[in-house]
Order: C-alpha cells, then structure tokens, then sequence
C-alpha cells in the first residue's frame, strides 16, 4: 500500500524552507523573499496539479489525455521556443517538433504495450517526455543562435569555398546535436548507481516491486534519450536555414 | 601583344556599405585596395562572390553577370581567402578537401601539391590544424582555396596578423601564382608598402567609394585627390 503524509507531517515541512531562508539572512544574500515566494508557489502549484491531475484520471482516458497533453505541449513549446528568439517560425515550428516527438513515443508506449492507454500512466510518462524535449529543444536553439554567431568565419569560409548553407552548417551542427546529447549519454551511464530516478522512487514509493519499477525506468530513460536526440536532431535539421538568405548569404539573427 | 581580356567589371554599384563603385580588373594583374577603415574595402570584395549583394549596378565575370551564374560555381571559381584563417576542425588535408569535395574532385595527391605551393612540408597533411602556428594556418587556408582552382583570388588583409617571414613568403606566393595558378588577386592591405610592391593598379577607397584608381606607382607617388594626398601622409 502506498504511504501517506499527514497534513501535520507536511507541515513540518517548513524547517526544509527555515534552513534556505536562514543561510540567506546569515549571509546577506537577499534571498529570503524570492525563496519564500518559489516554496509556496511550487506547494500551490503541485497541489493544483494533484486535484486536476485527480478529475482528469476520473474522465474518459482519451479526453483526459488530450485534454493534459494539449496544455503540456502547448507551454512546452511556448517555454522552448523563447529560447529561439528572433528566429523565423520558432514558436509554431516547435509545437510541431514536440507533437511528433509525443506521437512517435506514444506510438511506441503503446504499440508495443510497454503502457497501456490510460491517463494515470499517459499523462506522467508523456509529461516527462514532453519536459525533456522542451529543455533539448531550448538548449540546442540557444546553442545554434550562439554557435552561428560565434562560428560566423567559418560558415563564412565555407560557404566562400562553394559550400550550400546545409553543407556549411554541417560545421556547426555536429557540435550542437553533440553537446545536446552529451548530458543524457552521461546521465544513462551512471543512472542508479549515484541517485535512483525520481520515477522508480515514486512507483517504489507507491508500493511497486523494485524489479517492476525499473522495468518502467527502463521505458522512460530511454524513450527520454530518443526524444532529446530527436528533438536536438530536428531543431537543427530544420532552423539552419533561417540563418541564410534565398542567395546562399550569412544573415544575423536579431533579438527581439 | 593582344589586347587585355576582363576579368571582372562592376559597373554603377551601390549598397549600404558602397556608393557609385565602377571598375574593370583583366588577366594577370594584382590588384590593391587600400583606404581607412570602413572605406568598403572588405564590402567591396563581398560583392564580387555574392558573400553580399549589391542593391543596384551591375558586376560581370568574364563579360557574364554574376547573377546568371550558380553560386556555388561563382564562388569556387571566386575564391577568397580572410584575414582570420579561419580553419576547420580536423587536419589540415579535412580542410583541403573541404572545396573539392563539394564538387566531387578531391584526389589526396593533390594536398601534397598545394602544401608545396604555400611552402608548408608535406606531412603537414596528416596534422591537425591547432598545432599549427599563426602563420601555418593562414597558409592552409590560402591553399585550401586555391584547391578549388580559382581563376580570381580575393585576399582580405590576410597578412595582416602575420609576423614578416611570414607576409614574405605569402607576398612571394601571391607573385608567382598570378597567371599561372589564377587570372587576377584583389588584395585589400592595409600596409601602403606591401600595395607598393605586390599591387600593378591600386584602387583608393574613402567613404564608401573609389575616389582614386590607377597605376600603384603613379597612384601613390603622385596622388591627384587631396583625400589620398592626406592619407599617405598618415
């Protein structure tokens, strides 16, 4: 049976938020108020989330689902896509990139039935999903829109020595997918052995066998690695272009 | 003695870097561009692989308007060479092939020819490009252009950075391939001496246009604009 904090329990809670909010008193960092304000929000917040979360999982599952994975993709891609300011087409371009990353996962889930079609399962593994493809595809926009101002010589060069812009991007886009996918790469290598996942505790946490639970991290690490590399894969397959011009010229990104 | 065949003509250019530029440039002469910063030295070479386009005017390619060639053929056959090196990862024979291999036609024997050109060994092939010295790297990226065989060699003060072995050996270099490895070099310089020694016509560029052009020698020694006349004695 899965354990349960009292009210009282969670009230107690409050020393977690005292020890922050000392440190910043004792060393005059200011930081009090922002930390105070970030607690309770996020208290609200997840607290919102659980009673939505709770009338969602009692709907029909396919209105549930759609219903939380349109709100998830649609702030999903608003979040990513400020990282790509300034760039032609960023926003409605990376709703698009996360609704074919979630349909291809999805696919997978439930095609193979490593999950069945049903929001209490859907709606946290697509958040997860989803969450990771947000900060992948923010990563690589701001890594493209650095990369191409700092590696503007050389894009330059190439495109000199007869190169198309999909052939001097090439120079930089190996980077970006790279260090897009590094963290992940590492992250797999060392996946419960410094810190069990957060979705194997919950589910030990709810009373699941941990020999069950890691069938289910398994399923989630790596749909999660395929949909950062997909997702650093597309941003750069497709926004490389809006870095050039019809005549095959070098053009700058200004920030909005 | 025939007559000189043209190379390259820009006629009436304007752009917002660029106002009223008219030129011609034929076979077999080294042309410097000299002037103060941001006269439109560096636009000006830009124009003439179409790195940037002109807003009006006409440039022509052996009598051709650039605009009617493919641009990936126009720059290969354009080829310009920056005042960074600009290198790309990998080792110095990666970035000889770079070119050609846009263009199916790289053959390895053909790095050992070009590194003899520039006068770097031959087993710098093999070497990857950050072990090299500042002077090393700008002469990979001469040959590295001059591996897609330009007929026009486009130099932006790339002996700028360099130590004076260096801008020696390069200055020699550009001598000896004018006519044989390529038909004519515009060279931006800042250095008044190095136009003096390599440049057979010098065009003068202030304020965004060409206010002077002519013969290098008589152009600098008997300079016609008081614009040029200042500018000399800086």
């Amino acid at each position: 049976m899965a354990p349960e904090i009292s009210n009282l329990s969670m009230f107690f809670l409050i020393f977690f938020v005292l020890i922050p909010v000392s440190l910043s008193y004792l060393y005059s960092l200011g930081l009090s108020g922002p930390i105070l304000w970030s607690s309770f929000r996020g208290i609200v917040q997840l607290f919102l989330i659980g009673y939505i979360l709770t009338y969602l999982f009692s709907l029909e599952p396919l209105t549930g689902i759609t219903i939380m994975l349109t709100v998830m993709i649609l702030v999903a891609a608003f979040h990513a896509s400020k990282k790509g300011t300034g760039i032609p087409y960023v926003r409605p371009i990376t709703l698009c990139i996360i609704v074919i990353i979630e349909i291809f996962v999805l696919a997978m889930w439930l095609g193979f039935q490593m999950i069945s079609f049903q929001p209490d399962q859907v709606i946290p593994m697509s958040g997860m999903v989803i969450g990771n493809s947000m900060v992948a595809i923010g990563l690589a926009l701001e890594r493209m829109k650095s990369e191409f101002k700092e590696g503007e010589s050389k894009i330059t060069a190439a495109l000199a020595l007869g190169a198309k812009p999909e052939q001097a991007s090439k120079i930089l886009v190996r980077k970006i997918v790279k260090s897009s996918m590094i963290p992940n790469v590492d992250g797999l290598k060392t996946i419960g052995l410094v810190q069990l996942p957060g979705m194997m505790t919950g589910l030990i946490l709810g009373g699941v066998a941990p020999i069950e639970a890691i069938r289910f991290q398994i399923v989630i690490s790596l749909s999660i690695f395929a949909s950062v590399s997909l997702s650093a894969m597309f941003v750069t397959i497709i926004f490389y272009r809006f870095f050039f011009n019809e005549n095959q010229q070098m053009i700058k990104i200004e920030e909005n | 003695m025939g007559a000189p065949i043209p190379v390259l003509e820009a006629s009436n250019v304007q752009s917002d870097f660029l106002r009223n530029i008219n030129f011609n440039v034929s076979e077999g002469e080294i042309i410097t561009l000299i002037g103060p910063s941001g006269a439109g030295k560096s636009s000006l070479l830009k124009l003439l692989n179409r790195l940037a386009d002109p807003e009006t005017g006409q440039i022509f390619f052996y009598n051709k308007n650039i605009k009617e060639y493919k641009i990936e053929q126009l720059r290969k056959r354009i080829g310009m060479v920056f005042q960074s090196s600009s290198l790309f990862e990998g080792t110095v024979e990666d970035n000889l092939k770079f070119g050609p291999s846009l263009f199916n036609e790289w053959e390895h024997e053909e790095g050992k020819k070009l590194l003899e050109i520039v006068k770097l060994p031959t087993d710098f092939l093999s070497k990857d490009v950050r072990e090299l010295s500042g002077g090393e790297q700008q002469r990979v990226a001469f040959a590295r252009t001059l591996a897609n065989r330009p007929e026009v060699l486009l130099l932006d003060e790339v002996t700028s950075a360099l130590d004076v072995k260096n801008v020696e050996v390069i200055e020699q270099f550009i001598k000896g391939i004018v006519s044989k490895e390529v038909k004519a070099v515009l060279m931006v310089t800042h250095d008044i001496k190095q136009a003096k020694r390599l440049g057979d016509r010098t065009f003068f560029m202030y304020n965004r246009e060409i206010v002077e052009q002519g013969d290098t020698r008589r152009l600098l020694t008997d300079p016609q604009s008081g614009r040029l006349q200042a500018f000399l004695k800086e």
